[in-house]
């Protein structure tokens, strides 16, 4: 096995991704020649925000060994949860009661994933798939039809360039910088420890359980986050607004070199994950193409991660034996 | 500071089976104390038991004096004892470096991971073993593309980097190579003038005599006996761990008696896979050919290739034609059949009926749709044929007793009348009554012209039941028991004493 090559991609998982999106962009750009005006630029990155905070959750997950299906359905019933209890008048008090409030909806239905998978061992998808019902049940229950009204001045901030620069930047940047910092204690190396192999990690004294639970309730935080993001850039509220975004959470995540049975990866690849796909998503509206073009894309991005691992064994088994 | 380790007594059983009936085992600083049995003697039940992965049913381990239990492997690293095993505890896709430390990474602040220290103290370790290997073993190298031997290395470095006050080897030299077993024997010298205790857990007999103070000996979930290593020899060493006048079932004569059998059936020239390294050998219609030697040195690849289970390189003639099997099925339509050793997982369905697992192999001859009440007829013929002791055949596999069972897994194969049967390892777990009449079967299959690759870690049936056996070390043929060689003594020595040092 060629060690440099393990060792650049075990290190530089995003590097993949880079490539991939100089040429999304590029694609992009011959189709949309306005694409790097200020205006159009920063009116994407905004689109891109919610999937990318929702992303950097999936990818601490998928790392850890498992895999969250629920997160899109948290988004909506967190966004359900922002719109009736935030109305025009709401004061800054109020405004900041319901973001704990969602905050807390979302850590609580992670931690219930997290219970399930870690300590009744139930598998993740299955799992994650039912309590998706769940979340999604909980959303129109408190808000039965699509409606609701965000205060200008919030939707106005989310539209604002701190210091000259779109708030996603800033906001990336924050996700990065954490990742790196968290990347380096003592809980990410348990993180890739259990998600690698996890009877060595147990073997070698890691708590196995509570690292498993502690990511699926990261990413139910960051499920929260993403919707107070999606609220403020669309300004109401929908029951089923986040449902849709728990496949391209995935596939951004593998998209930026995370594999998907775990123990390696990292976040700046998975954000560059999701520009790509906001990308393609470009193109495909740009081109001309039905739009449900993107969830085939979106699949087959999946299933050709899947299945690369062991095509590539195949091909070198035939070539031993040759 | 001193340390000593005493374990009195010690029983485990796992379900009915009594892996340790009375295990022993003083150890204390300053010494090196070898650790000795055949194969299922309790040697790793009692390691595991010291270092807290298993619990003990009864006795006592005492540490320094004071009786102790580890209900983990942390709380007997915490007591400074750890162990190196086999079976390795490494995460492929962290680096040597994340891995040695993992768990008590030298932190700044209290929070991130010092890499500059890490870094510093795994080269320090990586110093000891300097110039025994590759330059690629570096403390930033994902571990997962290092060779065994390395990985190896990695693996008694993270024991070392806790360090412990009693430390175990088992079977850490398997995969060294000539010079690194020779700086693993230095390092041990060094650690005994330091008042560390080491239990070391080997095969190769060369290595004990060399670098042991004591030697302790098990044989069937017994501590036989301690001798002192200057004071014994190796052939002393070897006699204890051989019951004396044990009663083997003996079915051999009975064979012997009925003359040399008819034409080879299978011929295996040069079989290469990642495992085995050229094996060569004959099986005659009528004949019970015994592979033995340790656990895992290659017995299970070499039934795996004869039926296509895994890619090889190598003749292999089946009834005098050449065949290369790329599939288990291509085997099956050549009356090869395979029973492997795993009965929960690989042998059977066992939620589905008795008739189901007769017949999953053969339900193809029965057309469609299936003619299900010939089935049922060909399936309860072969019942009775086994006496299979059972409610009716629409029972769930797992209703019967491990031995009962064990026949269904020999019996769905029956039903195709293989001509060459392959049988990994198939008595494990069964109880001994289930096991006589296992026995019976085979002498029966035998006797009407089967020819049979059995492989047993099972000395004593090897002895009572083969023709001949081959035995195995390192993916190679070290010896051709038959006849008057084919005793307990030779069987041990061959897998034993007489091994060729690991080429570099």
């Amino acid at each position: 096995m060629n060690t440099t090559f393990q060792k650049i991609t075990l290190r530089h998982p995003y590097l993949f991704a880079l490539g991939l999106l100089v040429i999304a962009l590029g694609v992009n750009f011959y189709l949309q020649p306005n694409l790097f005006e200020q205006r159009v630029l920063s009116g994407n990155l905004r689109i891109f925000l919610p999937l990318m905070i929702l992303t950097a959750g999936q990818a601490i997950v998928i790392m850890g060994g498992g895999l969250d299906l629920s997160v899109g359905t948290m988004v909506s019933m967190v966004n359900a949860i922002l719109v009736t209890w935030i109305t025009r008048e709401s004061t800054g008090a109020e405004i900041a009661t319901a973001i704990a409030v969602g905050a807390s909806a979302g850590m609580l239905a992670g931690l219930f994933n997290g219970l399930c998978v870690s300590y009744l061992r139930l598998q993740p998808i299955v799992t994650t798939y039912a309590t998706s019902f769940i979340y999604a049940g909980v959303a129109l229950w408190i808000l039965p039809r699509p409606g609701g009204l965000m205060p200008s001045e919030l939707t106005k901030f989310y539209r604002s360039n701190p210091a000259g620069i779109p708030l996603m930047i800033w906001v990336a940047a924050l996700l990065i910088l954490l990742w790196v910092g968290l990347r380096g204690t003592r809980y990410g190396r348990y993180m890739f420890a259990v998600g690698g192999q996890a009877e060595a990690a147990y073997a070698t004294g890691v708590p196995v359980s509570l690292m498993r639970l502690s990511t699926y309730v990261i990413a139910g935080l960051m499920a929260a986050f993403a919707a107070l993001a999606l609220t403020l850039s669309t300004g109401t509220g929908d029951p089923r607004i986040g449902d849709a975004m728990t496949l391209p959470s995935i596939v951004a995540v593998v998209l930026g070199g995370t594999r998907l049975s775990g123990g390696q990866g990292g976040i700046a690849g998975s954000l560059i994950g999701v520009v790509i796909l906001g990308t393609i998503r470009n193109i495909i509206s740009f081109a001309d193409v039905p739009t449900w073009w993107q969830t085939f894309v979106d699949a087959s991005i999946i299933i050709v991660a899947l299945a690369a691992p062991g095509l590539i064994r195949l091909i070198r088994r035939r070539q031993t034996q040759l | 500071m001193k340390v000593s380790l005493s374990a009195q007594n010690v029983v485990k059983r796992y379900g009915g089976v009594v892996a340790l009936a009375d295990g022993n085992l003083d150890v204390e600083s300053g010494e090196v104390v070898a650790f000795l049995g055949a194969n299922g003697s309790g040697k790793s039940t009692l390691s595991k038991i010291v270092t807290g992965v298993v619990a003990p049913d009864e006795g006592t381990v005492l540490l320094d004096g004071q009786p102790v239990t580890f209900p983990s492997p942390q709380t007997a690293k915490k007591a400074g004892v750890t162990a190196v095993y086999q079976e390795l505890s490494l995460i492929p896709d962290m680096t040597v470096a994340e891995n040695i430390w993992l768990g008590h990474e030298p932190l700044q602040f209290g929070l991130r991971v010092n890499k500059a220290e890490v870094r510093r103290r795994t080269e320090a370790l990586l110093a000891l073993f300097a110039g025994t290997y590759h330059e690629s073993l570096q403390p930033d190298a994902p571990v997962g593309a290092l060779p065994p031997d390395e990985k190896q290395l990695v693996e008694i470095l993270k024991a070392l980097s806790l360090e412990p006050r009693l430390m175990i080897l088992d079977e850490a030299t398997a995969s060294l190579d000539g010079r690194q077993v020779n700086r693993l024997f230095e390092l041990i010298a060094d650690w005994k003038k330091r008042d560390m205790a080491i239990v070391f857990v080997s095969h190769r007999m060369d290595e004990i005599m060399r670098v042991a103070d004591r030697a302790t000996v098990l044989r069937n979930g017994r501590t036989i006996g301690s001798r002192v290593i200057a004071e014994t020899t190796e052939q002393e060493l070897v006699e204890m761990m051989i019951e004396a006048g044990e009663a083997v079932p003996h079915h051999r004569e009975a064979i012997a008696a009925e003359g040399q059998p008819a034409g080879v059936r299978l011929s295996v020239r040069q079989l290469r896979t990642s495992v085995l390294q050229g094996i060569d050998l004959t099986v005659r219609d009528g004949e019970l050919l015994g592979i033995g030697g340790l656990q895992g040195q290659g017995q299970a690849d070499l039934l795996l290739a004869v039926f296509g289970a895994i890619p090889f390189s190598g003749e292999i003639t089946l009834s005098g034609q050449n065949v290369h099997f790329t599939h288990p099925r291509q085997a099956m339509q050549q009356d090869v059949a395979f029973v492997p050793g795993d009965r929960a997982n690989e042998g059977l369905l066992l939620r589905r009926s008795i008739l189901e697992n007769f017949q999953l192999p053969s339900w193809r001859k029965y057309g469609f749709p299936l003619k299900i009440n010939s089935a049922r007829a060909d399936a309860t013929t072969t019942a009775d044929e086994l006496s299979l002791v059972r409610e009716s055949l629409d029972a769930p596999v797992s209703s019967l007793s491990g031995g009962n069972a064990q026949k269904v897994v020999i019996g769905k194969w029956l039903l195709r009348t293989p001509n060459l049967l392959l049988l990994n390892d198939p008595t494990k777990g069964v109880d001994v009554g289930a096991k006589g009449e296992f026995y019976n079967l085979l002498v029966e299959l035998r006797q009407q012209g089967t020819a049979i690759l059995f492989y047993s870690s099972d000395d004593d049936e090897l002895l009572g039941l083969c023709d001949r056996v081959l035995v195995l070390h390192d993916g190679r043929i070290t010896a051709k028991l038959s006849g008057e060689s084919l005793t307990h003594a030779e069987l041990v020595t061959a897998s034993m004493g007489t091994m060729q040092e690991n080429g570099t």
